[in-house]
């Protein structure tokens, strides 16, 4: 089995020749490479060919053309801070109160601020690894576009204080997420993770999840499904146990969870959904790769052979990593675990 | 007459419970309004802070540990309290308080939110909170710590690339005679971490029982 066919067999329930292993590694690709971070984070050529070096080093099963959380705003207008060494923060948010909603534009994907850099690493990445391994395109959810376009807190006031129009703000901020991912999708990628670490619950209670994000994800998920994405995977960040059960109705097919959630629980929730999970993120900069190994292993034992289960992170790998805990992720699933 | 100041105290206690009940829901005006009603009947502004809003973000802390609480919930309390603050103080600061702590993110941090939200709830337990902003120097923050004669420093982090910046706060404070001063650390990236591996005195789960450590700690010292 090449990487896609495994990772396909384990979304579907099938029989992957061993367990898919995805590293969630966007800006270390750049130290792989070792190049700074702003060249990877604003430039889809060097961004593919770093991706395609990292998985020369590591072999895992999928690439991904992504960096960082700030490129749907900065396509509808808002203002950004770069660095060298960092990913890059809303300097200026493009909208100020909820009075500015009705004039935001829906950016173009081949034309506003990075899109198109995004849009070319994920053609890129497609021709050099054609159907031997999986490309992953990136599209921020709707509350995190939606906060990314305001900022976190006023988003939030905004939702108690004046709910119609944060609903005509998450309904934007989805049509964002659709657009931007079908685009990548045309491009070459073969489905486009949805990331929405704002609705998590650590920000939001499951009760607003349910009332405001939920639809919105089942209809970006629809309409990406719609466009040909392989899959619909949706990663949310933190501590998800107490809206997991939800996934099935937006429709998801790979469900991210992070290290705070016990394995157990997302088994129990999602008994028919692909897992992907759950290593601690901080771990591959400050644990020793013999930890990383343990923690590998014990996945790989609770979840057995890779049906509707890929060993992964349980949130982005940090640029910082040690490489070599990133290559003990990835033998423990070639020795076949424990 | 003693039944007279008994049934105002009844009364009184009435409205700080209820004033309480509209901090928790997040009720940022009908908060204020009972504030204003406590204010009116002559209830001392402190007695509103220490049974009115420090009961209540007790309460708000306990609610929290047995369930699962959000960032929503505790930022709607929050403003509420600020609010309240704000009616019955015009500096925004009680003027008796339990000492000063310094809040920062760091340097290539620019998520201030948690940080926010911290500062907000220590101002309602008591303290004085000394906000250094976000994307701030440890120079800044030690000098701040060392000025303002600050019990406590906490730093919050979203991002894991502050974490070598975080493991020098120590020997700074050290260096200039204050290791006294206790430092937290706390957000999705840090709470990841030890307080070994970070060098700091503890890092926290979250605000609540950041301000309980303190709260523990920083008692002895005083």
């Amino acid at each position: 089995m090449n990487s896609l066919e495994r990772v396909t067999a384990a979304v579907g329930f099938g029989k992957p020749d061993r367990v898919p292993v995805i590293a969630q590694i966007l800006g270390h690709a750049a130290k792989v490479a070792g190049i700074p971070l702003v060249n990877y984070i604003r430039n889809g050529e060097t961004l593919a060919a770093c991706q395609l070096k990292a998985l020369e080093r590591y072999k895992y099963d999928a690439v991904f053309a992504a960096t960082d959380t700030s490129v749907e705003t900065e396509a509808v207008g808002s203002v950004l801070t770069y660095k060298d060494e960092a990913y890059p923060f809303v300097k200026q948010f493009i909208l100020k109160d909820k009075n500015g909603i009705e004039n935001l534009n829906l950016p173009d994907p081949y034309k506003d601020g990075r899109m198109p850099e995004l849009i070319k690493a994920a053609g890129i990445l497609r021709r050099e690894v054609a159907d031997e391994v999986l490309v992953a395109g990136v599209v921020m959810g709707p509350m995190t576009v939606s906060s990314q376009l305001i900022g976190m807190e006023k988003a939030l006031f905004m939702a108690m204080d004046h709910p119609e129009s944060f609903e005509r703000l998450l309904d934007f901020s989805a049509d964002v997420s659709i657009k931007f991912g079908l685009a990548q999708i045309e491009a070459g990628a073969h489905l486009a993770l949805v990331f929405d670490p704002s609705a998590s619950p650590a920000v939001i209670p499951p009760q607003f999840f349910r009332e405001f994000i939920l639809s919105r994800h089942t209809r970006v998920f629809s309409e990406l499904k719609q466009g040909g994405s392989a899959a619909n995977w949706l990663h949310i960040a933190g501590p998800v146990d107490d809206i997991l059960s939800y996934y099935p109705e937006a429709g998801v097919d790979i469900a991210n969870f992070d290290y705070c959630v016990d394995p157990s629980t997302a088994l129990e929730k999602l008994p028919k959904t692909c897992l992907d999970g759950n290593i601690k993120p901080l771990s591959f900069v400050d644990a020793a790769s013999r930890e990383i190994a343990a923690e590998s292993d014990r996945l790989l034992e609770l979840f057995g052979s890779g049906e509707g289960f890929i060993l992964s992170s349980g949130c982005e790998i940090p640029p910082e990593s040690k490489q070599e805990n990133v290559a003990a992720m990835v033998s423990a699933v070639r020795r076949g675990g424990a | 007459m003693k039944q007279k100041i008994s049934e105002q105290q009844a009364r009184d206690s009435q409205s700080l419970d209820r004033l309480q009940e509209l901090i928790l829901d997040g009720d940022q005006a009908e908060s204020v309004t009972e504030a204003k009603k406590l204010c009116a009947a002559g209830v001392d502004k402190q007695q509103i802070v220490t049974k009115g809003i420090e009961e209540a973000m007790k309460k708000l802390d306990a609610k929290c540990t047995v369930e699962q609480f959000s960032l929503l919930e505790i930022m709607l309390a929050g403003r509420a309290v600020t609010a309240v603050i704000k009616e019955l103080f015009e500096d925004s600061t009680p003027p008796q308080t339990k000492g000063c702590v310094v809040l920062a993110s760091l340097e290539g941090d620019v998520h201030d939110l948690g940080k926010n939200i911290v500062k907000t709830i220590l101002t309602a337990h008591g303290y004085r909170v000394v906000d250094c902003g976000k994307d701030c120097s440890l120079e800044k923050l030690v000098d701040s710590a060392a000025q303002e004669k600050a019990l406590a420093i906490g730093v919050s982090g979203l991002i894991t690339s502050v974490a070598p910046l975080v493991r020098k706060i120590l020997p700074m404070v050290k260096e200039r005679g204050l290791e006294n001063i206790k430092i937290l650390a706390g957000g999705a990236a840090l709470k990841q971490a030890t307080s070994e591996s970070l060098n700091v005195d503890y890092v926290s789960e979250n605000v609540f029982v950041g301000v309980d450590y303190i709260n523990l700690n920083v008692a002895e010292v005083q």
